[in-house]
């Protein structure tokens, strides 16, 4: 009986530690995600204030990360009005830009990489988007093409929109940072 | 007659005991049964704090083991593309608009000596601990007159250069601790436009890293 007893703690503690130290850190951890509207980041990932479930997702795999300082990367998996992002809608992705040296805007999978679509236009930098009259940002994301800033989008599926800060102050007050500053991704329609 | 009275008179006296002790034994158990639990979970929880902080020290696959052979010369290397004959894997999560170079570093010879010159592209420079983690960064626009110099070191070798220092004379030199010996210094190159992919990875690949002394 005893050593039913101790079989079944060992078996509880382990499955149960192990499981859930894996669950943690399959993907970007939930503790140090800071939320800015449609816009997540985890900003401590790049200074040494990295907290240890941060650490360990980067040591899991080959992973670079941004520097706090150096530059801050915000991820959308939801337009502003919280609906998942689906392949098969067309955006419009406009506002402002945070003050930067230089930003970069992409479309990737769930894990950061680019769609292999038949035209090779994934993400755009801040000298390559045209600009409307008023300096502001205006990109339409969908499958079909469309006039003006156009980034391609798989054909159905969800997927995500990566906004890359270089040399940004707000990358040490992620925060404080208000949703009107950052761009908004609004659905126009669905197919 | 009596016998029959007898085992008649038997049972109310000897019928609740085993339903107490079926009650008091289920009880136990029970109450075995959540105390077990209560040490599994536990140690389920020491398990779990366990198995985090091990993972950095204990993995093989972060981005320092998978380009440790990278920029062992003087100059930063650019990352291999994807099915490269070497057979270096790519990191994940970058952006295709940024050149990265890198050089990887090993403290226990000595202090390393990080030389970058600036050019018109925004540059990066972050150092990499092994295990995950950033333990500096700092941008072009740090740079005096032009070039960013620093020296990469752990806290032993510091303590030992401020020793060397000249008495009441401030080194001019930036100091940069590594709590790792081994690490990454990753280079990076924002490229505005495509047309600047070549400069870029000129700019990259001309960061020199070598030993300081």
């Amino acid at each position: 009986m005893r050593i039913f007893d101790l079989a079944y703690i060992l078996a509880l503690g382990a499955g149960l530690g192990l499981g859930s130290a894996h669950w943690a850190v399959a993907g970007r951890p939930v503790i140090g995600k800071v939320e800015v509207g449609a816009w997540t980041a985890w900003p401590a990932s790049g200074s040494r204030a990295i907290d240890p479930y941060m650490r360990a997702y980067l040591a899991r795999g080959v992973h670079l990360p941004l520097g706090s300082g150096e530059g801050l990367e915000l991820i959308a998996e939801r337009d502003d009005n919280g609906r998942a992002l689906d392949g098969r809608c067309r955006y419009h992705l406009g506002g402002a830009t945070p003050t930067t040296r230089g930003w970069t805007i992409g479309i990737t999978d769930g894990d950061g990489l680019p769609f292999r679509l038949q035209l090779e236009r994934s993400t755009f930098t801040d000298s390559e988007v045209v600009r409307p009259e008023d300096g502001g940002l205006s990109i339409i994301a969908s499958a079909t093409p469309e006039a003006g800033n156009w980034l391609p989008l798989p054909a159905s599926g969800r997927f995500q929109v990566r906004l890359r800060l270089y040399d940004t102050p707000i990358s040490s007050q992620t925060g404080e940072t208000r949703a009107a500053n950052l761009p908004r991704i609004e659905r126009i329609d669905c197919r | 007659m009596s016998a029959v009275g007898h085992d008649m008179a038997e049972p109310p006296q000897a019928a609740p005991s085993p339903t107490i002790g079926w009650r008091t034994r289920l009880r136990s158990g029970l109450a075995r049964f959540l105390m077990t639990t209560l040490a599994g979970l536990i140690l389920a929880a020491i398990v779990h704090i366990v198995t985090i902080l091990a993972i950095p020290t204990l993995s093989q696959r972060d981005a320092v083991h998978a380009y440790r052979e990278l920029g062992g010369g003087s100059r930063a290397e650019l990352l291999p593309a994807p099915g490269n004959a070497r057979g270096l894997p790519t990191p994940r999560e970058v952006d295709p608009n940024v050149v990265t170079a890198v050089c990887s570093y090993d403290l226990s010879a000595g202090p390393m000596r990080v030389v970058a010159r600036t050019g018109t592209l925004p540059l990066g420079l972050t150092l990499h601990r092994q295990g995950g983690g950033i333990v500096y960064a700092i941008t072009d626009r740090a740079a005096i007159r032009g070039v960013l110099d620093f020296l990469v070191m752990t806290e032993a070798q510091r303590d030992e250069r401020i020793a060397e220092d000249e008495e009441g004379e401030t080194s001019r030199e930036l100091r940069v601790v590594s709590d790792t010996e081994q690490g990454l210094i990753v280079v990076r190159v924002l490229v505005r436009l495509p047309s600047d992919r070549a400069d870029a990875e000129a700019l990259a690949t001309s960061v020199e890293c070598g030993m300081a002394n």
